[in-house]
Formats: structure tokens, C-alpha cells, sequence
């Protein structure tokens, strides 16, 4: 089974890549190994670095971003756009319907409650808590793969504190000044706007009472390997970085402690995970939360973005459900249909799973990051035997899809182009209406042939460009 | 702007100045004891360690390689010019937004530069240079603070916490030495002058505005009430009152204001020459009494924050 | 019978605490097995305590106090009509319980207190031996819980594990109710764990006192799912089925969902914490008893 590859077609070069392959070609590769020389001491300067997860002692990498961009022409990305608009109007329902609606969708069987009650990410002391507009994915990031026909296919939702957008801005204003020859003869949607747009969406979701809403960032602080985002996004905002020790509750208001006094928040745009966010009501030894925050948040004097409780759809186990759920709130097929999978718990689907073991990929339902996957194609005798355990004792645990050959698309390594795997993650933003970042963040799997795409695992990134005809940015209403 | 940001910036003016105050002491302390060593040198050094507030936690010899070393180098203490460095990187690091990046930058890479350093060695051999290379490290940091900053709040209170860390020091100081400094005359208690004079920077911009004689009356006047000195306790002092008017803004906050108003008018309004003779001790402690609570005052007002939680819950029946 | 429970929890604090922010849960349910008369929460220092429904259907009264404070003393007084124990008629089987699994999951699902493991399953399924009735299951385990745990005060702490509380025989009323969901849900039948008031001399014995009025301690029993009945509470650590003396205050998982009293303050860690649960028996049912 072969991939599909992102620029060369059976014809030769596609059209919307031959202007950047023929700039490309003229620039040559030693001149391509200048530039990316550049590119690390661009990053390194501007302190651009991520943590890698499970290495002790918290080991920092610079951003790798990759010199040749990943190009998505017009037609391409509307019909993206649309099934992204689709899938999180229909996720936000999902949720809502969940802990202030009824859950309506359960009580007509459209998803099982047991599984939903049995997802990690499901947080019961969110029911009541109120969501303004119905927007509870405030900041979604899908994840998106190309299967070997070149179908676009949703691989995975991140619903909770999805984060990469810096990246995207980042990996734009680094490609305008390393490699800016690139760019002629393109007209290219811009992506500059994101912190104006996001901060407009939380605007919109501020609690109904209040005219100018004072919006804030809620960051875990400095050790926290995403603290660059947290502040990149507070400073495009221009909005104050807030820890959860400069903020109060009081009779059910939150407050932030400044030199002048107390003053009154409206919206949290939180970068702490729900578990934290209030130590009287979650975990008792969270020092990173606020005290009396549910409580205010539930009686809906202040609003927190991404809401409490998305997690149940983060939970693997329910995104096979997701397509059904399409169906069931808009009466529509999936713009963007999802990845086949199969379902332990069910019997028949476990023999089918246990079959064709090492056909399959087998992933944990809770973990993110590419952690804890296994490719059954990729995996010894050993490993498969215990997946096989592991499906038995603990279904509910594990889903697994068939292996997607993700697309691949030349990227510069060892000095010149060789195709690597590739997937796309775009943001979706949902305030009072809901709008999609152009383009979004291009993982890449720097390691040939692997399909491990996650930056802890060793992935880069490309600018991503969405081709367009005029500026500005789409908005598509809901 | 937010009270933990205000409060880191207020430390790390504090601990900068701390940091380049121990170095300029440990100097004058350690080279008048080169040109006069004798049975003064133990006094000496104990002095110096109390000045500092540390005289309690050290437990080594008095002498100048060993406490040299405890005040520049060691991390166990916490008064030490490595540990206020180090705080002050800590503190800088969660401003980045706040401050500019030459500020960082020059904060940081001080604090690199003497993790990396091998004191041992240098203290032995060039400790005029490492004491020399602290102050003009710790004055870069001011110099580029004050070029790089907009004058806004976040500066204020990060002048607000140096300057109230040199008047306190500065009157630490006197009280420290004066014991000794009162009884001595002649060439010893000549030098002895000089020494605290250079120990605060004062001693050429002293010479200029009076004489090489070195009255007591005068050079206490000086460092405590000189207008025009940038280190004198009253300009310090003046400094600090208006600087906290301008923080607190139209939320007047009496307790705090009248704290900074009684301490300046306090300083102000004493007539050196009439204390000198036996009255200047008690004197200098209320001053320092008084300087402690506008700190205290400065911190409840504008920091007040989230402390550690502690947890009620009921036990098991 | 009707009975009036006053509730009393006092902090006293060696450092001013101040910041601090509280959930109560000390409301006795309203439901078939108990019917609310009042309810009334009083907190010093003097605050507004807001008052919501939990997902458990468990009233939360929630309150801060901002200013510095050494002494915090919350109330909570209640007036209930209990009724008698109740035996579920024994016509249902464990298969029966095969088509409410799915709804119940939550309460057949390991929970952070109620963690299983072999010697606990085991234990469950000798209690059982051959019996099928859920009647009869139920109490087989209740009572298998009751002859392996001795009951002592402080024994354990909060957040002990099950399966030491198991191995080392003893616990107080919290491990009682935990060993036995725990057993329970090993074996398949659904079980919640609930916190309540109970009106006897001692927390072993479930017999109705001669005394008007009561010193107590705060309680807790467990409820198992009866196919064609319901929830139906029994006391490991008395031996007995819930009744007239048990007040129920609300269910959950376990402890976790539904704690009496649980809080965070700033300040020094030093408090004195007193708590007090004086019931006694209204006048009038008196009264109308003898």
C-alpha cells in the first residue's frame, strides 16, 4: 500500500506546487542547508524550544520546522474548512447536551452511557456549569490525515487545551525572512490574526451580563513546557498572564490581585488542565489552581475557555461515535469522515481486532501524544501477544483503526528532499460564531518511514500555506 | 499591573542591590584589613557578618578567605551574592514580559557567569578583581534597567525595592561600626571613617562636598542626611516616599503613607550634631525600625497574594 | 421517627487563616426512605453561603471567607423523618441484574477508594457461596465485611487503601462501606457508598438509644442496586440494614463525591479542628411514642 504524496502526482509535479518546486530547483540544495542553518539560530534566538515529555530533567529542543512549506489550494481547503465547521458545531453540541442539556443524545442511544460515563476526561462536577453561545470548544485542534486516495480523514480530537498555534505563527514569520523568495507568485491566506480572532471568541463567550469583558490567560507558569505559548498568546492578546496565585474568589467572582486593588475577570482562557483548576472541588494538592473557581464558574459569573469536562471527547473511545453524532444534531454525513475503527468491547469487533492483529494499530484511549500506540505491522511477536492481553483485561481501554498510510511530502533532510509522513492539525476557534485558522500546524515525521508525527517523539513541522485569491480570512458563519 | 509581577520586580531590585552592597563592603572590609592587619581583624569581620544579617547562620573562622568565600560563594547561605543572584534570576525569569530583553539578558548571564566561576581559586588570588567585577556587574544591571525600562509601575517598584534595601543597609551599617568607630580616634579611627565611607561609595563625593579632615558629626551627616548623595538614607528615603505616592495612586493607603512619611520626616528633622554623643544608637535602630515597616507596609499593601494552601477537611469518623 | 441533628464543625487556627473556601455536604436527603423537615446552615464569621445540587442529587452549600480570621464555626442543623428498615422482597436473581450493567457502570467500576483486588474479589465470592438471590447476596457480603474488619477508632486515615484496610482487619465506618463496594462491585452487583448521620450510643451498634439526646459521629453505610426495587442500604459496620436510626445525607462512587466538609485556606497549617453531631429525638415523636 503506498502513499499518497502531497506534490507529485501521477502526472508529475501538481499544479499548485510547481511555482515553489521550480524555486526550489533554482535556489539548490547547499544553498537549502544555509538556510536551515539560519532557521535553528532564528528560533534559538527568539528562545522558541519545547520540552520533550518522559526524558528526565526536562530536556529542551529548538522548534524544527522544515524549508519547504506544505501548500493546500483553495478548493482543497474549503471543503476542510467546512467539515471542520461541521465536526465542532457538532462536538460543542455534543458537550452541552452532555452537562447542561439533558443528555439527550444518550437517552436515544446515539452513544452508549456507560461509555461515556467511563471516559477519563469525563468530569461530572462540570454538569450545570453554563457554556455562553453553547461554546465549549473555545479552542479546538483537530487532527487531520490523508489516507493512501488522498482522502482527508479526522484522526483525533483536542478538545481540552489543544496547543501548537504559536508554531503556526511562528513557522510564518521564520519562512518570510529565511526563505522569502518562496513566497512570489503565491497569494497566501494570512494567519497574523489569530490572537485578534481568538480574543474576539472569548469576548463573545464572557458571561452575559457583562458589557467589556476583562479576558485573562491562566497558565500552570514557567516549568510548564507549553509556558512559551501561554505567554506568546497573552502578549498577541494583549491580555494579562495570570497564574492561579494571582487570583481570588469572592462570594462567587473571580478576581485578579493587582497593585491597584482587586479586579474582576470575566474570562479565563485556561492553559490548566481541569483536574487543577480547583483544588476544593479536584485534586487537594493543586497549588496551580483557584480555589472557589468551579463554584464561580458554575454560577456563571465567569467563563472559562476551554470549558471544564471536554475531555470525554478527547476519550478515543468516542470518537468512533462522532460521525453518528453528525448525523443524529444536523441530519448530515461527515463532511470529514474518520479513520475505520474497531471496538474492543464489542465481542464480535474483538475477534475481528485479535484477527488481524498485525494489520492493525492499537491505541490507549486516554493518552495523547503519540505515546503508547502500537503498530501492529511494526511490532514483534512480544508486543502483539501483549496487546492482545491487554485488549482482553482491559477493552475499554484501547481502540484500534486501520494503519493510515499518511501522505508524504518532500522535506529537507541530510542536505536535500526525501518524502516524510505528514498530518495536518488546523484550529478551529468558536466564540460567537466559528472560524478556521487557514492552513494550521503540518507535523512532520522526520525519521523515514515512520508515522510519528508528535514533536515529543521526534517530529518537525512545516509552514502550512492555504492558497487563496484575495487577503483577509474566511469566516464562515454557524 | 499584577501584585506578583510588582512583587518579583521589588526583589529583584532588592537582591541586586544586595548583591553589588556585600560585594563593595567585602572590599573595603578585605583590603583595609591587608594594609592594617592586627587583632582588629576577628572584630572585623564579625561586624561585617552582622551587617549583613548573617552573623548568626555562619559558622566558620573569622577570617578573609573563609568569609569571603561564605559571602560570595556559598549557597547554603541565603544572604550570600550567588543565592541573591540567583533570586533575582528566579524572579526575572516569570517577567520576561515585563522586562526588556537586555535586562533579562544582563541579569541572566551574571547569574551564568558565576555559577560557572571557580571562586576558590579566585578569591586566593584576585579577589580585588571578583569584588571590583560584582559591583560593575550589579551597576550594568541598574544602568541598563534604567535605559532599556519605560517608567512605568514595573520600574517603580523595582527601584522602590533597591532603594529601600540601600537605606537599610546604609543604616545597618553605621549602627554596626559606630560602636567601635565613637571610642576611636587618631589614625586608626581615620581609617576607620574612610572605610565605612568607601564601604557605601561615599567616600569621593564626601571629600568634595567637605573636607579630608573626616568630622564624625560631618560624615554622619552625610551618609545619613546629604539631598544631593544618591545614597544617603534621607535620599533614599525622599525617593522611596515618592515613589509610593505615585504607585498607590488615587487609592490612598493612610498606614502606608504615613509609615514613608513619619520615617523621612523622622530622618529630616534630626539634628545630627546634638545626637552624636551618646544618642545616635537608639537613634539608628529606630530608623531601621521604621524603614522595616514601610517594607512591611509596601508588602501587605501592594503584594498580598496566594501563600501556601493548606487543606480542612474532616477526618474519618 | 423524627429527629434533630446539629452538625458543628469548629476551626481554630494558631495564625489568622484568611482565603478560605469550604463545601459542605451535611443536608439529609429527601427521598423515599426519609422525608427533609428544615435545614439551616449558620457560618461565623458571618457569610453568604450559596447553596447547589451536585451531580449525586447531594446539597452543597459553598462559602468563603477573604479577611483574616482565627476562628471559623459552621452549623448545620436539620430536622428528618426517617422510616423503618425495609427487606426488598427476594425474588431477584444476580442475572437480573445482566440488563442494568450499563446504566450503572459508575457504581460497578473500580473508584479511587474502592480499588480491588484478588483477596477482596475472593473474600466476596466464598460470602456468596452458591446463593443467587441479590437479597441474599447483598447481605452475605455486609456481613462478610462486618466479621472482617474490627472496628477502631483512628485505625485508619483518609485515603487509605482498601486492600490493606482488608489485611489488616480493623478501619473505621468509612473502610467498612469501602470494603464492601469494593467486594461488591468485584463480583458484579452495583454499589454507592453514602455518608449520613446515625442515631445510636456507638457507632457499632444500630440499636435505638434510651437517650433523648446524642453525641455522635458523622457515619457511613453503603446501598446495593435490587433489581424491581431499587437502592437499598445496608450497615457493614452494625450488621444491619439501614433504618429509622440512619439519617442519609447522599451517595457517590465513594467518600471522594460526596465528603462532609472539604476546604482550603491560607495561613499556617496549625488548627484545632472540633466536630460535634448531637441528634436527639423531637419532643412530639417522643411523646406520641410512649
Amino acid at each position: 500500500m503506498g502513499s499518497f504524496d502531497e506534490v507529485h502526482g501521477p502526472d508529475g509535479v501538481r499544479a499548485h506546487y510547481q511555482a515553489l518546486m521550480n524555486r526550489l530547483a533554482e535556489i539548490g540544495d547547499a544553498e537549502l542547508a544555509d538556510r536551515l542553518g539560519l532557521l535553528d539560530s532564528f528560533f534559538r534566538t527568539l528562545g522558541i524550544t519545547f520540552a520533550v515529555t518522559g526524558h528526565e530533567g526536562g530536556l529542551e529542543r529548538t522548534w524544527p520546522m522544515d524549508l519547504v512549506p506544505r501548500i493546500i489550494p483553495p478548493d482543497e481547503w474549503s471543503h476542510i474548512e467546512s467539515g471542520l465547521v461541521q465536526r465542532v458545531t457538532v462536538l460543542n453540541r455534543f458537550l452541552d447536551d452532555l452537562y447542561v442539556g439533558g443528555q439527550q443524545a444518550i437517552n436515544d442511544g446515539v452513544i452508549p452511557r456507560w461509555l461515556v460515563e467511563s471516559a477519563d476526561g469525563y468530569v461530572r462536577e462540570a454538569h450545570g456549569i453554563p457554556a455562553p453561545r453553547g461554546s465549549r470548544c473555545v479552542v479546538a485542534g483537530i487532527d487531520i490525515v490523508r489516507d493512501d486516495e488522498g482522502t482527508y480523514r479526522v484522526l483525533e480530537d483536542n478538545l481540552r487545551v489543544p496547543s501548537g498555534i504559536s508554531y503556526v505563527l511562528e513557522n510564518r514569520v521564520a519562512m518570510t525572512r529565511i526563505l522569502p523568495v518562496g513566497f512570489a507568485s503565491h497569494v497566501i491566506r494570512p494567519v497574523d490574526h489569530y490572537g485578534a480572532s481568538l480574543l474576539r471568541a472569548l469576548r463573545a463567550i464572557a458571561p452575559p451580563s457583562v458589557d467589556d469583558p476583562t479576558v485573562v490567560v491562566l497558565t500552570p507558569g514557567v516549568a510548564n513546557s507549553a509556558y512559551f505559548e501561554h505567554a506568546f498568546l497573552a502578549r498577541q492578546m494583549g491580555i494579562e498572564l495570570v497564574e492561579g496565585r494571582d487570583l481570588l474568589v469572592d462570594d462567587r467572582h473571580v478576581f485578579m490581585r493587582t497593585t491597584k486593588g482587586l479586579k474582576r475577570v470575566d474570562v479565563i482562557y485556561r492553559r490548566v488542565n481541569d483536574e487543577f483548576l480547583d483544588p476544593v472541588v479536584f485534586r487537594q494538592d493543586s497549588l496551580l489552581g483557584v480555589p472557589g473557581l468551579h463554584g464561580a464558574a458554575r454560577a456563571g459569573t465567569v467563563t472559562i475557555a476551554n470549558a471544564i469536562g471536554n475531555g470525554a471527547v478527547d476519550d478515543k473511545g468516542v470518537y468512533p461515535y462522532i460521525p453518528a453524532l453528525i448525523e443524529y444534531y444536523l441530519g448530515e454525513e461527515p463532511i470529514l469522515p474518520n479513520v475505520t475503527t474497531y471496538l474492543p468491547w464489542e465481542p464480535d469487533q474483538l475477534e475481528v481486532i485479535l484477527g488481524r492483529l498485525d494489520q492493525l494499530v492499537v491505541k490507549p484511549v486516554a493518552e495523547a501524544g503519540g505515546y503508547g500506540i502500537v503498530i501492529g505491522s511494526a511490532a514483534d511477536e512480544a508486543t502483539l501477544a501483549a496487546t492482545a492481553d491487554a485488549l482482553h483485561s482491559n477493552p475499554r481501554g484501547y481502540i484500534a483503526q486501520e494503519i493510515v498510510q499518511l501522505s508524504t511530502h518532500p522535506t529537507f533532510v541530510d542536505g536535500h528532499l526525501e518524502p516524510r509522513h505528514v498530518d495536518l492539525r488546523p484550529f478551529v476557534l468558536s466564540g460567537d460564531r466559528i472560524e478556521v485558522v487557514p492552513g494550521g500546524l503540518t507535523r512532520v515525521a522526520m525519521r523515514k518511514g515512520s508515522l510519528i508525527v508528535n514533536s515529543s517523539q521526534g517530529g518537525g513541522s512545516k509552514d502550512t500555506w492555504v492558497l487563496g485569491n484575495g487577503g483577509g480570512h474566511a469566516v464562515t458563519p454557524r | 499591573m499584577l501584585s506578583r509581577h510588582a512583587e518579583d520586580l521589588y526583589w529583584v531590585g532588592r537582591y541586586v542591590e544586595r548583591a553589588e552592597d556585600t560585594a563593595r563592603m567585602l572590599d573595603v572590609t578585605y583590603h583595609n584589613l591587608l594594609e592594617s592587619p592586627g587583632d582588629g581583624a576577628e572584630t572585623t569581620w564579625g561586624e561585617l557578618l552582622e551587617v549583613l544579617f548573617v552573623n548568626a547562620l555562619y559558622t566558620g573562622p573569622l577570617e578573609s578567605s573563609a568569609v569571603s568565600s561564605y559571602l560570595v560563594a556559598d549557597r547554603t547561605n541565603p544572604g550570600s551574592i550567588i543565592s541573591a543572584v540567583e533570586r533575582a534570576r528566579d524572579n526575572a525569569r516569570g517577567l520576561r514580559d515585563r522586562i526588556s530583553t537586555e535586562l533579562w539578558e544582563a541579569i541572566n548571564v551574571f547569574h551564568l557567569d558565576l555559577a560557572r566561576a571557580d571562586f576558590h581559586i579566585d578569591l586566593d588570588r584576585r579577589a580585588y578583581e571578583v569584588f571590583r567585577s560584582i559591583k560593575s556587574r550589579c551597576q550594568l544591571i541598574s544602568g541598563v534597567a534604567a535605559q532599556t525600562m519605560p517608567r512605568d509601575d514595573g520600574y517603580r517598584f523595582m527601584l522602590l525595592g533597591l532603594l529601600l534595601e540601600r537605606a537599610e543597609m546604609t543604616c545597618r551599617l553605621l549602627s554596626v561600626r559606630y560602636a567601635r568607630l565613637a571610642g576611636g580616634n587618631g589614625q586608626s579611627g581615620f581609617h576607620a571613617w574612610v572605610s565605612v565611607l568607601k564601604s557605601v561609595s561615599a567616600y569621593e563625593a564626601y571629600l568634595k562636598a567637605h573636607d579630608a579632615s573626616l568630622d564624625p558629626t560631618d560624615v554622619l551627616q552625610f551618609l545619613l542626611l546629604d539631598q544631593e548623595f544618591p545614597r544617603s538614607v534621607l535620599y533614599c528615603l525622599q525617593q522611596v516616599e515618592r515613589l509610593i505616592e505615585r504607585l498607590a495612586g488615587p487609592s490612598h493607603q493612610a498606614s502606608m503613607e504615613r509609615a514613608v512619611g513619619r520615617v523621612r520626616a523622622h530622618a529630616e528633622f534630626t539634628d545630627i550634631p546634638t545626637i552624636v554623643d551618646g544618642r545616635l544608637d537608639p537613634f539608628l535602630e529606630e530608623l531601621q525600625r521604621e524603614i522595616y515597616e514601610v517594607s512591611d507596609e509596601v508588602e501587605a499593601h501592594f503584594f498580598r497574594a496566594g501563600t501556601d494552601l493548606q487543606l480542612h477537611f474532616q477526618r474519618w469518623a | 421517627m423524627r429527629l434533630e441533628i446539629r452538625y458543628l464543625n469548629e476551626f481554630n487556627y494558631r495564625e489568622p487563616a484568611w482565603e478560605s473556601h469550604n463545601l459542605l455536604r451535611a443536608c439529609p436527603a429527601n427521598d423515599d426512605h426519609q422525608r427533609l423537615i428544615a435545614y439551616q446552615v449558620d457560618v461565623t464569621p458571618t457569610t453568604r453561603v450559596h447553596s447547589y445540587t451536585d451531580y449525586w442529587g447531594t446539597r452543597v452549600d459553598e462559602f468563603g471567607i477573604v479577611e483574616p480570621h482565627r476562628d471559623l464555626r459552621i452549623m448545620a442543623e436539620s430536622t428528618v423523618e426517617t422510616a423503618t428498615a425495609q427487606v426488598p422482597p427476594g425474588d431477584a436473581t444476580v442475572d437480573a441484574l445482566a440488563t442494568v450493567r450499563a446504566e450503572l457502570s459508575s457504581f460497578l467500576r473500580p473508584s479511587p477508594h474502592a480499588i480491588w483486588n484478588e483477596p477482596i474479589e475472593e473474600a466476596a465470592r466464598v460470602a456468596v457461596g452458591g446463593a443467587v438471590d441479590v437479597v441474599d447476596v447483598a447481605t452475605a457480603v455486609s456481613d462478610m465485611v462486618t466479621s472482617t474488619l474490627d472496628y477502631v477508632p483512628g485505625a485508619t486515615y483518609v485515603g487509605v487503601d482498601v486492600a490493606d484496610v482488608m489485611s489488616q482487619g480493623k478501619g473505621v465506618c468509612q473502610d467498612f462501606a469501602h470494603l464492601g463496594i469494593a467486594m461488591y462491585r468485584s463480583i458484579g452487583i452495583p454499589a454507592r457508598y453514602v455518608s449520613g448521620y446515625l442515631y445510636a450510643t456507638e457507632q457499632t451498634t444500630a440499636v435505638a438509644p434510651d437517650e433523648p439526646e446524642l453525641s455522635v459521629q458523622t457515619h457511613a453505610w453503603l446501598e446495593v442496586f435490587v433489581p424491581g426495587y431499587g437502592w437499598w442500604g445496608l450497615d457493614p459496620t452494625n450488621a444491619q440494614p439501614v433504618g429509622e436510626l440512619h439519617v442519609k445525607i447522599g451517595h457517590g462512587r465513594d467518600y471522594q463525591d460526596v465528603m462532609p466538609l472539604r476546604g482550603v485556606y491560607h495561613g499556617g497549617a496549625d488548627h484545632q479542628l472540633g466536630v460535634q453531631v448531637r441528634i436527639s429525638r423531637e419532643r412530639l415523636t417522643q411523646m406520641a411514642e410512649q
